[in-house]
């Protein structure tokens, strides 16, 4: 990649959040005004088990650089069980995409509450700063028509 | 085997005079050397067809999912432990169902013989307890059976049936020292660079035939994710990454539920190393959760439980 | 069109020479198993493999073709796919492979249909058979309609006679060819005679006793025969046999788009995936494994001998080596066969 394009380089971050509550703190991040990093293109889920991990990997498909899943603590979860779902899919989840060589850090989950909007921006600006260090995906890309 | 191939129509022939079946599923003389080829008989005339030796690699639980009647089945260890994925996943009811248990000292790898025997054409086999005797045009060699397994038939710690109504033979001592998961290890400590370049040689050699996903009994599906159109998931064709989508998904649906029965590697025409996805995700499983697919049937899947206290330590 | 020879001493440089000028493809070890591969004027071919993997048809129909590519940004630059005007020679294609061809021409190069992605490969291609002195027992071509030594589909057909190899012209392409590569010498009598012999013995060693037409009388009326109950049962219903086959053409074809570009490819499509015939209502004529597994068979054995006059089979035994629960052809077809004819 030519020297200017490399630096001019911008991660595209695809994040799943789960409505009541990741989707809510980000909410509030915004209308109080927190500063966080530009990179995310946010897709609002009704719960965080509610992603199934093919949406993950259609992102990195598409070109996404980072995956980012948030959902709610567990015990908080508005639909009783469904981030203790989503827990046990995403240990096992995580370990794969290691283990085919996706790197550490390109995909990444959290637990942000409704009322954690400077936590939500400390995520994505850690999870931005990660898959910055990491560079564009290359792995998983689909190749298409220029 | 001849013993074996005996009792196994014994077996049947009583089930069929005491009416307690409406089929048998075995294995009857296929039409490669060394190759048995999946047996339905619906008497006891029938089967006098089944046959019992080391070509008899198939999971025949592949064919049980939503059968109708009385099923009797002879079944391998790892096919046991496939059907109890079934009961579990109320595939069928325990009460259609007569297992008839083999214990089983692993499987010849056609593949394995294949490059035994480089060019030169399998015309007929002798099979003796440890050996096979592999005969063609103008040569014969012994090679011993040990050599020709897969590795999941070396490493495998249920050779004899887990369930069953029926035992043929004696059971056989289990492996306890084979490491199931040293493969994995290996793999575990390479850098993700020579993971990725490894995966993605493998996945290259896949012509989406399907044979995998076909032959595994646990893929049983009505709509496979594959044939989704919309939205069309990933795409159908061989294109790296939609194959690399496919393989990973296909693995990951297998989580808590694949019992390393190697039919997935076996129906493969490509030599793919899809253990190398199905075992990763079935050593975390017994770490993470300290679960065992296919051994009993009473217990959760453990992607449809949870406790408290699960790890977390990659979620920040 | 006269008979040639060429001594094994010289073929190398033959080779040589005709890799220096077209793109060459030929079988090459891979192991455990033998594909079609571009080779370099400095590679050895020898002609030990009974038969390759996989098929030629990849070398004439893409598993993956794109068809074209478009860009909406520049409506005017849609591009069709530069069909390639490499010239390709492809030597050590058996009988059987290039009885696939022959299908394909009937398909891809039809009264109605000429498919310009496969005429351009077709055309641009010279085709060297050559033939089987030792058949494997999997083999069953002259069941077919076919031989181990059949010219149907190749440009030049060759047969080794052990310290040479003759070198028989088939069609114009193949004896113009041959002249332009100064293959000259003419085969005499005695080699001739040695060529008759090899072949006798390759025809007595293919031991099918299955003849197509009876096949075709019986399959004309047993389309609700409960035999097909019988015989798909084991079926898995994955595409081994029909991308092995040799003679197999089924395609799907899709737009795959991103933003605001995008490309319509073809892929290898199977008769006996659930999606065959499945209509956009939901209806599907054939909704079983039973239904496709009888159609594959009608299709080979009877529907393309009905609409071309040929079976659409070369006998080549792959789909019974590769198939993964052993459904072997040649079972259902003398299950077929011995059908009595009334029901």
């Amino acid at each position: 990649m030519e020297e200017g394009k490399e630096s001019s380089w911008e991660p595209k971050i695809v994040t799943f959040l789960c409505n009541w509550c990741s989707y809510a703190g980000a909410d509030l991040a915004g209308v109080s005004r927190i500063q966080y990093p530009p990179n995310t293109r946010t897709i609002r889920v009704p719960c965080s088990g509610r992603v199934n991990p093919l949406y993950i990997l259609r992102a990195l498909q598409n070109g996404a650089d980072g995956v980012l899943v948030s959902g709610c603590h567990p015990g908080d979860c508005h639909y009783l069980s469904g981030n203790f779902s989503a827990r046990r899919k995403f240990a096992i989840f995580s370990q794969l995409l290691e283990h085919i060589g996706i790197e550490k850090g390109r995909v990444q989950f959290s637990w942000v509450s409704a009322a954690e909007a400077n936590r939500f921006a400390e995520v994505i600006s850690e999870v931005t700063e990660d898959v910055r260090k990491l560079g564009p995906a290359k792995r998983m890309v689909k190749k298409r028509v220029e | 085997m001849e013993n074996l191939s005996k009792a196994i129509k014994e077996a049947a022939r009583k089930l069929f005079a005491e009416g307690k079946v409406d089929l048998i599923i075995g294995f009857e003389e296929g039409s490669l050397p060394l190759r048995a080829t999946p047996c339905f008989a619906r008497n006891a005339q029938e089967a006098e067809k089944l046959i019992w030796n080391s070509g008899c690699n198939n999971n025949l639980a592949v064919y049980v999912p939503q059968k109708k009647g009385r099923i009797g089945i002879v079944a391998k260890g790892c096919d046991s432990r496939s059907l109890v994925g079934h009961l579990k996943e109320k595939q069928i009811e325990r009460e259609n169902l007569v297992i008839i248990g083999v214990p089983c000292q692993g499987m010849v790898d056609r593949k394995l013989l294949e490059k035994k025997l480089g060019n030169k054409e399998l015309l007929s086999i002798e099979e003796r307890p440890e050996e096979i005797v592999l005969k063609g045009d103008g040569f014969e060699e012994t090679v011993k059976k040990i050599e020709l397994l897969p590795d999941n038939c070396k490493t495998c710690k249920h050779k004899t049936p887990v369930i069953y109504d029926i035992l043929i033979g004696e059971k056989v001592e289990e492996e306890k020292e084979a490491d199931e998961f040293e493969k994995i290890k290996e793999f575990e400590a390479k850098t993700s660079d020579e993971r990725w370049d490894y995966f993605s040689d493998e996945i290259k050699k896949c012509i989406r035939c399907y044979a995998c996903r076909n032959a595994c009994p646990l893929c049983y599906c009505k709509e496979c994710c594959v044939d989704s159109s919309q939205p069309q998931w990933f795409g159908k064709s061989i294109e790296l990454s939609d194959s690399q989508v496919f393989h990973l998904m296909r693995a990951f649906h297998t989580t808590g539920r694949c019992v390393d029965c190697g039919a997935c590697v076996r129906a493969c025409p490509m030599e793919v190393d899809l253990r190398f996805l199905n075992k990763k995700i079935e050593k975390e499983v017994r770490g993470l959760f300290s679960f065992e697919a296919g051994i009993n049937p009473d217990e959760p899947p453990p992607l449809a439980t949870f406790k408290p206290d699960d790890p977390e330590e990659f979620i920040k | 069109m006269e008979e040639k020879i060429i001594s094994k001493e010289e073929l190398p440089e033959l080779l040589a020479n005709i890799t220096r000028r077209y793109q060459v493809f030929a079988p090459v070890n891979k192991g455990d198993s033998f594909a079609f591969e571009e080779i370099n004027p400095e590679d050895k071919i020898s002609f030990t493999c009974a038969n390759t993997k996989k098929s030629v048809k990849e070398l004439f129909f893409p598993q993956r073709e794109r068809l074209f590519a478009f860009n909406l940004h520049k409506k005017d630059e849609s591009k069709v796919s530069a069909l390639s005007d490499r010239k390709r020679v492809i030597i050590g294609v058996r009988p059987c492979d290039a009885k696939g061809i022959s299908i394909f021409d009937d398909v891809f190069n039809g009264k109605d249909f000429q498919d310009p992605y496969y005429l351009q490969k077709r055309e641009d291609t010279v085709v060297i058979a050559i033939g089987c002195n030792a058949p494997e027992r999997t083999c069953f071509c002259t069941s077919t309609g076919g031989s181990p030594f059949s010219t149907n589909g190749s440009d030049v057909l060759l047969v080794d006679l052990g310290d040479s190899f003759l070198a028989q012209p088939v069609t114009e392409k193949g004896e113009a060819f041959l002249e332009q590569e100064s293959v000259t010498r003419k085969a005499d009598q005695s080699q001739i005679q040695l060529k008759e012999k090899v072949i006798e013995k390759a025809l007595s060693s293919v031991k099918s006793q299955i003849k197509p037409e009876k096949i075709k009388e019986k399959l004309d009326k047993n389309f609700d025969d409960p035999l097909w109950t019988k015989v798909h049962e084991k079926c898995l219903g994955c595409g081994v046999c029909t991308f092995f086959c040799p003679t197999c053409h089924c395609f799907d074809i899709f737009d795959e788009t991103g933003g605001q570009t995008g490309e319509r490819i073809r892929i290898w499509d199977s008769c006996m995936f659930p999606l065959f015939t499945l209509h956009a209502s939901g209806v599907n004529p054939r909704p079983t494994g039973k239904e496709r597994l009888r159609q594959r068979v009608m299709h080979k054995f009877k529907y393309f001998v009905d609409n071309n006059g040929k079976v659409a089979c070369s006998g080549c035994g792959r789909c019974i080596k590769y198939c993964p629960v052993n459904l072997d052809i040649r079972e259902v077809l003398e299950q077929i066969q011995d059908q009595p004819l009334e029901r």
